[in-house]
């Protein structure tokens, strides 16, 4: 039986694409059958990230209306094992899932993956509801400011009472922070808020703390899961929180500001 | 909670408020039983009845026919004035229109509906009740929560006192018809004695409610004075005035 993950923000644009490509890279390598699911129908980033893009035949739109089978639509990731892309579809509208279309793709992937990771859309409508009904966990998304530490709590309202665990009674769906885009300079001078305010608000877990990073902007122009850019802090940042999610217990890094040495004042050389 | 028009452009402004209100919870369909109740209530205090407006509750009975214009008119020989009919099926939400009546849903599933208008504009029938923790006991009448109350959520307790042992987050809203307690920092609206009691008040750790309110008489966020934010408080009522102090 696979674990469901749901990535989730609320607020658009704090990094879930991002996110899923990255955590979902990772599980991979740490050695489980993984597959990372694009609910963003009518969007379509996710292979963009992943680098998959021109192997797009079928899609997640196409299995649920039974115009392509499960292994047609989903896409083996060409540079890790174990890893596969179920893309969404470009041209479709949002209202072609349904909630039994989604139930069914979820049921058969679970006997054969370790992990299902769902890019859920941003928003709080349909969409996103769909990609988090059947979750076992939820990674919160969340970016250092005010408006996106409002939409992860009201995405959290949603987890405890729109699953399937909740509605059903059984054990509440497993809720973790993943607080995105963090800059501790930013923070320090005020302009964002810091870690420990936001995990006042939200009163979860934190399972990982990613920083403002230009390696990422890199890794998803060229198509590449920053997890595989080891040499670079969101690279690290995520093998941690991958880590984590596993249940190890690992030291928090990057949410302090860091002292510029002599060298990299002299060179201007930034943090990579 | 007003919207914002020029007054001299306008012929009326809609306001948003909570208004003390009498329920009048009918435990029978028989017109002249109320009749006689009323009639010995009337002599014990007079100066309740002054044409007070009340809502009548048919939530209790389950007669899908009602003497309502009966029941109406033996309120109004008795000086209440009924303004509106709560519960009942589509027969009597029909009749009570035809009356000139309002009607209001029953109340569990006022309860789960979304009431601020936050609730509304980001569409969603998300203002989901925050799912009551497994581990709190059931009050007659009050209730207990443990845990945070989030943004968009709703939680009230309709026949007495709530207590939160947690935190209220920004956007979400506890009411109810006795105290409100908040064992935890308060940041969204919390509503005290909705159903129009006074002597209640709103007891929080740490202040920064995005509205007060007790009896419908309410302050913003923008008119409590910035000394008591984060204080630890009580909120009362007198004169109509909510006067906010600090607990030690
Ligand atoms: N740690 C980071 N450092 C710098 N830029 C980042 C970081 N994380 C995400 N971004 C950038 O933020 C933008 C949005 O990221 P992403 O597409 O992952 O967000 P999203 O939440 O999936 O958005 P949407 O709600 O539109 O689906 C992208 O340009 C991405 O490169
Ligand atoms: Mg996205």
């Amino acid at each position: 039986m696979a674990k469901i993950i749901v990535v989730t923000s609320g607020k658009g644009g704090v990094g879930k694409t991002t996110s899923a490509a990255a955590i979902a890279t990772g599980l991979a390598l740490r050695g489980n059958k993984t597959v990372v699911i694009d609910f963003d129908v009518g969007l379509r980033n996710l292979d963009l990230i992943m680098g998959c893009e021109r192997r797009v035949v079928y899609d997640l739109v196409n299995v649920i209306q039974g115009e392509a089978g499960l292994n047609q639509a989903l896409i083996r990731d060409k540079r890790t094992e174990n890893l596969h892309i179920l893309p969404a579809s470009q041209t479709r509208d949002k209202d072609a899932l349904t909630m039994e279309g989604v139930e069914r793709v979820l049921d058969s992937l679970s006997e054969e993956y370790d992990y299902i990771v769902c890019d859920s859309p941003a928003g709080i409508e349909r969409g996103a509801q769909l990609a988090m009904y059947y979750a076992d966990e939820a990674i919160v998304v969340t970016n250092p400011e005010v408006s996106s530490v409002r939409d992860s709590d009201r995405i959290l309202g949603l987890l405890a009472s729109k699953t399937r665990r909740a509605e059903q009674n059984m054990d509440p769906v497993r809720e973790r922070l993943l607080i995105t885009r963090y800059d501790p300079n930013r923070v320090d001078t005020g302009d964002m808020l810091n870690l420990e305010d936001i995990q006042e608000i939200l009163a979860i877990k934190l399972v990982g703390l990613i920083p403002e990073s230009e390696a990422v902007l890199r890794a998803s122009n060229q198509g590449v899961p920053v997890t595989h850019d080891q040499q670079s802090d969101a690279g690290q940042a995520y093998a941690d929180t991958v880590s984590r999610l596993m249940g190890e217990e690992i030291p928090l890094r990057f949410h302090q500001a860091q002292k510029r040495g002599f060298l990299s004042r002299v060179f201007g050389g930034g943090r990579r | 909670m007003s919207l914002k028009v020029d007054r001299a452009e306008v012929a009326f402004t809609f306001k948003g408020g909570m208004l003390p209100m009498t329920v009048m919870e009918l435990a029978t369909a028989d017109p002249e039983r109320v009749a006689t109740q009323l009639a010995g209530k009337l002599n014990q205090s007079p100066a309740f009845f002054q044409h007070t407006p009340v809502v009548l509750s048919v939530e209790k009975l389950d007669a899908p026919h009602l003497a309502l214009e009966r029941l109406c008119a033996v309120c109004r020989e008795h000086k209440l004035l009924p303004v509106a009919v709560r519960g009942g099926g589509d027969g009597i939400k029909q009749s009570a229109w035809a009356l000139g009546l309002g009607w209001f849903p029953p109340q569990e599933i006022r309860a789960a509906a979304p009431a601020s208008g936050e609730a509304h504009d980001t569409g969603a029938e998300a203002a989901a009740e925050a799912r009551e923790n497994s581990e709190a006991p059931a009050l007659e009448g009050g209730r207990i929560f443990r845990g945070t109350v989030r943004s968009g959520q709703q939680l009230s307790a309709p026949h007495g006192d709530l207590v939160i042992v947690g935190a209220v987050n920004a956007g979400a809203e506890i009411l109810a018809a006795g105290s409100v307690h908040v064992y935890g920092p308060l940041r969204g609206r919390a509503l005290a004695g909705i159903h129009g009691s006074r002597e209640v008040g709103i007891f929080c750790q740490e202040l920064h409610a995005e509205l007060l309110s007790i009896a419908g008489n309410y302050k913003r966020l923008e008119d409590i004075d910035v000394e008591l934010l984060g204080a630890n408080v009580e909120v009362r009522l007198s004169e109509d005035q909510l006067n906010i102090r600090t607990l030690v």
